[in-house]
């Protein structure tokens, strides 16, 4: 028996929670959320000093999803713990005792695929639940419009799905690119650089690249234009987003197989 | 503990080009089970690449390198059939040893209880929570071999196992790998020093600029070069004709009255003084002979 899918499930597991990245990058991401929306709820408070009343923001339901929408800040965080789960087998030479137990290779990118997009999907309910407790915390002293059931599952259901597949994601291109420094700063150049002057530009294209497909699968997109000009209206339907988003995971990983993991290991 | 015998490595003209560099070249050799092969050579001679192909991390150009008859990746349960340890820094520096152990004994559906046995094997125990950051070069090659033992496999594949060890540890890793041996596993252990390995193998598989140049049981080693006896007389220039005059002989005057001989032993070399009527000053067998066959055989120096 070559190792089977839950044996490897088993060992990527170990892999993840023997290190500190998971707790130190899941940590960040959390708290860099709840930052966010407490921000963005300061703000349109007008109670910050020397910024202006945001007229009645607070007031308005779709700034409500808004704030708790701040819990996808924490997919790009996600999609680097995805990219590290491959390039750190590279950069620590782990991948050669990985082959020797699982030499059949692309198991191994199947399983750390599946595992991270559970972690994702994982990360994105803990972050949801304390941008919840971070919103409510703050609002607590403003007028505001209610936070509904129905606009917290409908944020929820996005986050998961965005940031499982964003995690995904992060492992493809993490066996496409396999160095590590190379892999996370091409991909945090792409979604907050090229992508945020794509979509100021071309936001009909946007929506088509990965960060504008996560938008699109979270269903979040903001209604203000500080996303980097994609708006709602831009958005693919929910579904397309989550199809596009696998589709970049599919071609990354078909890729990779045909390179790196045919690639010698020296 | 008995075991069935370990699987046969083979490797059968393997060839291994990496751009425009022949690592390997047409290299063919078998390892048997329960002996000890020493897989030696110069550093760079094409011993990694190897082993690398054998484990089948690395794609032969062509030719084939076999476990048991079978490429490595087709192996059932491949931590159960050949352990390995291919060089110290492959693990992830902030695991703990005894996690790392963990990790590949997931994947092997292996009890966590093995990585304990292991560590102990190895005498880790106590540094087994330690993270690897921590380990000197020698504890990491401790915690190499304590993965490759993790499934106790019918094959054993080390790769310059004795480097950074102690000398305590590597008297230890003889007597380990001559027990594993005579429990029928088959044993592959590089080294680019012969006196290294010396003591602990039963075969020598010779390699040079990647092409094999000697295999065989290690005691056919020193006849494949020639083992020099080094004999110093006033009357050489007497003596030397008649050491000349015996088929397969060669002998070289070292100036200083000396002449290096080979072909002969001591006791022949003595028994032609002797009959040549020669005062005999000195009548010496080269100490280190191996090492020098070794040496050229490869082509290096010392």
């Amino acid at each position: 028996m070559t190792p089977s899918m839950r044996a490897l499930l088993a060992a990527e597991w170990r892999k993840v929670t023997t290190t500190k990245m998971l707790w130190v990058l899941g940590l960040i991401a959390i708290g860099y959320s709840a930052m966010q929306t407490v921000m963005l709820t300061l703000i349109a408070s007008g109670k910050l000093p020397g910024v202006p009343a945001q007229g009645e923001l607070l007031l308005d339901p779709d700034y409500i999803t808004t704030l708790l929408s701040q819990a996808g800040t924490a997919a790009t965080f996600v999609l680097i713990l995805g990219i590290i789960a491959m390039t750190g087998e590279f950069r620590h030479m782990t991948i050669t005792s990985t082959f020797l137990a699982a030499p059949r290779r692309s198991r191994v990118l199947v399983a750390k695929m599946l595992l991270y997009g559970l972690l994702g999907a994982a990360l994105a309910v803990i972050t949801m639940t304390v941008v919840l407790i971070a919103a409510i915390a703050s609002l607590a002293p403003f007028e505001h419009a209610p936070i509904t059931v129905s606009v917290f599952t409908t944020v929820l259901a996005g986050a998961v799905i965005g940031m499982t597949l964003y995690a995904i994601l992060g492992v493809s291109i993490g066996s496409v690119i396999t160095n590590q420094v190379a892999a996370i700063v091409t991909a945090l150049l792409w979604v907050l650089l090229v992508e945020a002057l794509v979509g100021l530009a071309f936001p009909s294209v946007a929506r088509w690249l990965p960060r504008g497909a996560l938008n699109s699968a979270m269903n979040v997109g903001l209604t203000t234009d500080v996303s980097g000009g994609m708006t709602q209206a831009d958005n693919l339907p929910a579904w397309g987003g989550v199809l596009v988003l696998l589709a970049y995971a599919v071609v990354f990983a078909a890729l990779a197989s045909r390179t790196t993991l045919r690639r010698d290991i020296t | 503990m008995q075991r069935e015998s370990g699987p046969v490595l083979q490797v059968e003209s393997l060839t291994k080009r990496f751009r425009s560099v022949t690592a390997v070249q047409d290299l063919s050799f078998t390892v048997e089970p329960g002996r000890v092969t020493g897989f030696l050579g110069p550093n760079g001679s094409g011993k990694t690449t190897t082993l690398r192909c054998l484990l089948g991390l690395v794609r032969p150009t062509s030719g084939r390198a076999l476990v048991g008859g079978v490429p490595y990746a087709q192996l059932p349960a491949p931590v159960h059939a050949v352990g390995a340890a291919l060089e110290a820094s492959g693990f992830h520096p902030g695991r703990s040893a005894r996690n790392h152990l963990r990790v590949v004994a997931a994947a092997a559906s292996l009890p966590d209880t093995r990585a304990d046995e292991v560590l102990e094997v190895v005498g880790l125990t106590d540094a087994g929570r330690r993270r690897v950051v921590e380990y000197s070069l020698g504890m990491r090659q401790r915690l190499a071999l304590a993965t490759a033992l993790l499934g106790d496999p019918g094959a054993l594949i080390l790769d310059e196992p004795a480097n950074g060890l102690d000398p305590e540890g590597i008297a230890w890793l003889r007597t380990h790998l001559r027990e594993r041996a005579a429990r029928g596993v088959t044993v592959l252990v590089s080294s680019h020093v012969l006196s290294e390995v010396q003591q602990t193998v039963d075969d020598v598989v010779i390699v040079s600029r990647g092409a094999l140049v000697h295999a065989g049981p290690l005691s056919g080693l020193s006849s494949a070069g020639g083992v020099r006896v080094t004999v110093r007389s006033p009357d050489a220039d007497r003596l030397l004709p008649s050491l000349l005059a015996t088929a397969g002989v060669s002998a070289v005057p070292r100036g200083d009255g000396a002449v290096v001989i080979t072909g002969l032993d001591a006791a022949e070399v003595g028994h032609l003084a002797f009959l040549a009527g020669c005062e005999i000053h000195e009548l010496s067998v080269e100490a280190d002979a191996l090492e020098r066959v070794f040496l050229d055989l490869t082509g290096g120096t010392p």
